[in-house]
């Protein structure tokens, strides 16, 4: 066993830097590592079983080249870069592969890398159905217990009520510390940058859920004790949108004088503001991927039974959680990002910069295609917009 | 905003845009009055064409460097501009430059040499816009490419559209392709003012896809370079469907904004009792960035 010489920022620093430091550690002391994709396949089973759950990224930095053998270019340019990453062999300490069908691409993705990848001996695709009905919860339940089953026979053992419950409890209070991390930005100025928050992120979706947890606790103590505070800046925004598991647009928003307190992304908020409820078992982490965790992917129209559609009220049921983080993080501005040829978040972007004007929230939309190179144009954009700010 | 009085009536301010293509500067008074304008090429080197352009129009409006309170900078090389006291957006500097030569302004249309925006302006500021600037289409480069290939002057373009009765439809709208269709349709024996003419409107069409995003709203004003082709006016007001106001000079908004911006500024430092202190530092780096190598 290695023990990490950092610890809080700069471990996370570490972890960030280089994703697979630790679970290389790890698969060489025997444990196996499960890599999954978007958020969707529940990380309580993998951790139940005694594996460790690795969520997969793209690398902005890397050019995509080798992916173009499998994939064509007018796709989600994040996904290609994760394909493209494993046909180079980035990510051969994986012992398994778990997708979801988030997307059309995502789960394609999931097939092309069993059929061209070739590295994990383990590769699994889970449905999710599209809306949070109750039938749609059930069937998902289904979908969850063959995933189940199938790890299960990979891992060799059983899944215990027993170890669900303690895997459910190790993951839940790591979103309980991830939103008391959160909790630290809403005083102005935050009392850390969202460079900062993302390398935490970053590094607890690269760790075992124990080790992230410890991670955490040091990186709340350290954050809360130091003596040198990010500075106070002109706007607190708001970041909206689907992956970005990288500091540079964060960087790129902060040197424009403006502070990002709180996002919706499925990096930050969407991962961490759901639990699963007791008794935890399979229908409750149905319940909490599907319903509870707020992606656009899934289609929450609370008036689609009444004869009468109301748009204003259909607004406030889908998006009231952002209003919420909108008041208590004191957002005065909000950048929509996307990346290229996401669907799931285009379409979503009329109705929310609808919905944030009727909150009183200007709001900007960009789309980058997941490269560090493509971020340069949007710079005028984000400083014009926070020039309207005021 | 505090008001002109003796600390301030005596002061000049500048705005200088560096863009993808044309560079500009401005010179304006203590009431916002413009002295004097420059219009030039970018070309490769923007510091020295910043310099250059600072000098002439500070020239022609009979000011030496010292008078000249604040200067902020705009455009694409607004970071190569060493002595700007502050740099700004064009995108803010435009709402700022058309709103004081249309204080009624509600939609601002800008296409520039690589790039075309639109501006919402409400009470003179800037409150929203879309830019299309990953790509040449839509943009007075795609112009360039059409009167490359037909061998003909920008101006001598837009006046020969003007003789179409029957615009062709020109389908498509990457620059590169387009191209290959103009030359289709030379060859297929279709009128040069019909091509021209169809040019024109797929432009155009291009640009008011991005302004209706946002609603167009008027009164609208239509700036940047291609705004002085007669042919790309008409075509503008004919796919908006309404009329468009041009300013007399199109291509100076940004530096006229830029210009305004930086007297905004400058009030605002004498308010705070900041100006003097500000002026000193200025003065200091301005002797070795720019008064040395212009003398």
């Amino acid at each position: 066993m290695v023990i990490a010489t950092t610890k809080g920022l700069s471990r996370a620093h570490e972890i960030y830097a280089d994703r697979g430091q630790r679970v290389r550690e790890l698969r060489k002391a025997g444990k196996k590592i499960i890599g999954y994709i978007c958020l969707y396949p529940p990380v309580e089973i993998i951790s139940a079983l005694g594996m460790v759950p690795f969520r997969v990224f793209g690398d902005m930095s890397e050019p995509i080249t080798a992916a173009d053998q499998v994939s064509t270019t007018v796709v989600c340019p994040f996904l290609r870069s994760i394909i493209d990453l494993g046909l180079k062999g980035k990510f051969n300490f994986l012992d398994g592969i778990v997708g979801a069908h988030t997307c059309d691409i995502g789960m394609t993705l999931v097939i092309s890398w069993r059929d061209y990848v070739k590295d994990a001996p383990f590769t699994h695709l889970i449905d999710v159905p599209h809306t949070d009905h109750a039938p749609a919860v059930d069937y998902f339940e289904g979908q969850i217990n063959s995933f189940k089953r199938h790890l299960e026979e990979f891992a060799g053992e059983k899944l215990t009520d027993d170890k669900l419950k303690k895997a459910c409890e190790l993951h839940n209070k790591q979103r309980k510390l991830v939103r008391e991390l959160y909790d630290l930005r809403k005083s102005d100025p935050p009392l850390l940058t969202s460079m900062e928050n993302i390398e935490v992120l970053v590094a607890l979706f690269s760790l075992p859920v124990d080790e992230g947890n410890d991670l955490l606790e040091d990186v709340i103590k350290e954050i809360k004790g130091r003596s040198i505070k990010p500075p106070r800046k002109k706007a607190r925004l708001l970041v909206w949108g689907p992956v970005f598991d990288n500091t540079s647009l964060y960087e790129l928003i902060e040197s424009a004088d403006a502070s990002v307190v709180v996002d919706d992304t499925c990096v930050g908020t969407r991962a961490f503001w759901a639990d699963v409820k007791a008794p935890y078992n399979l229908h409750a982490l149905a319940q909490r991927y599907l319903v509870d965790l707020k992606c656009p992917r899934t289609y929450r129209d609370t008036t689609h039974h009444e004869l009468e559609r109301n748009y204003d009220k259909d607004l406030d049921s889908r998006f009231d959680y952002i209003k919420r983080a909108v008041t208590d993080w004191h957002v005065n501005g909000a950048i929509l990002q996307s990346v290229k040829y996401c669907d799931t978040h285009g379409y979503e972007v009329p109705n929310l910069r609808h919905y944030f004007d009727t909150l009183g929230i200007p709001s900007i939309y960009i789309e980058h295609d997941y490269s560090e190179r493509s971020l340069a144009p949007i710079k005028t954009r984000i400083e014009a917009f926070l020039e309207t700010l005021g | 905003m505090p008001g002109i009085d003796n600390q301030t009536s005596h002061l000049y301010f500048a705005g200088i845009d560096i863009g993808s293509t044309m560079s500009k500067a401005a010179v304006v008074d203590a009431e916002g009055r413009m002295l004097a304008y420059v219009v030039g090429q970018t070309g490769a080197q923007h510091r020295l064409r910043a310099n250059k352009l600072m000098e002439d129009t500070l020239h022609k409006a009979g000011l030496p460097l010292s008078d000249i309170a604040y200067i902020i900078s705009t455009g694409y090389g607004r970071v190569n501009v060493p002595f700007a006291d502050k740099q700004v957006t064009e995108l803010t500097c435009h709402a700022k430059g058309v709103a004081a030569l249309f204080p009624d302004v509600k939609t601002a249309i800008d296409i520039g040499g690589q790039d075309a925006k639109v501006l919402k302006i409400k009470n003179g500021r800037l409150v929203d816009f879309l830019t299309n600037d990953k790509c040449a289409a839509g943009t007075g480069r795609f112009l360039e490419v059409a009167a490359e290939t037909l061998g003909l002057e920008l101006n001598e373009m837009g006046h020969i559209s003007l003789q179409s009765d029957k615009p062709v439809k020109i389908n498509s709208l990457c620059t590169i392709f387009a191209q290959q269709e103009i030359i289709s349709r030379l060859s297929a024996g279709e009128a040069l003012p019909d091509i021209l003419a169809g040019v024109y409107i797929a432009i155009a069409t291009r640009v008011v896809k991005l302004a209706r995003q946002l609603k167009v709203e008027v009164p609208v004003v239509f700036t940047g370079g291609v705004a002085k082709n007669a042919g790309m006016v008409k075509a503008m007001q004919d796919v908006l469907g309404v009329p468009v106001l041009i300013p007399d000079e199109p291509l100076i908004t940004g530096c006229l904004g830029a210009a305004i911006l930086a007297r905004d500024e400058a009030f605002k430092l004498v308010q705070r009792g900041e100006y003097q202190a500000h002026r000193d530092k200025k003065l200091t780096e301005a002797r070795i960035d720019f008064g040395e190598k212009s003398r």
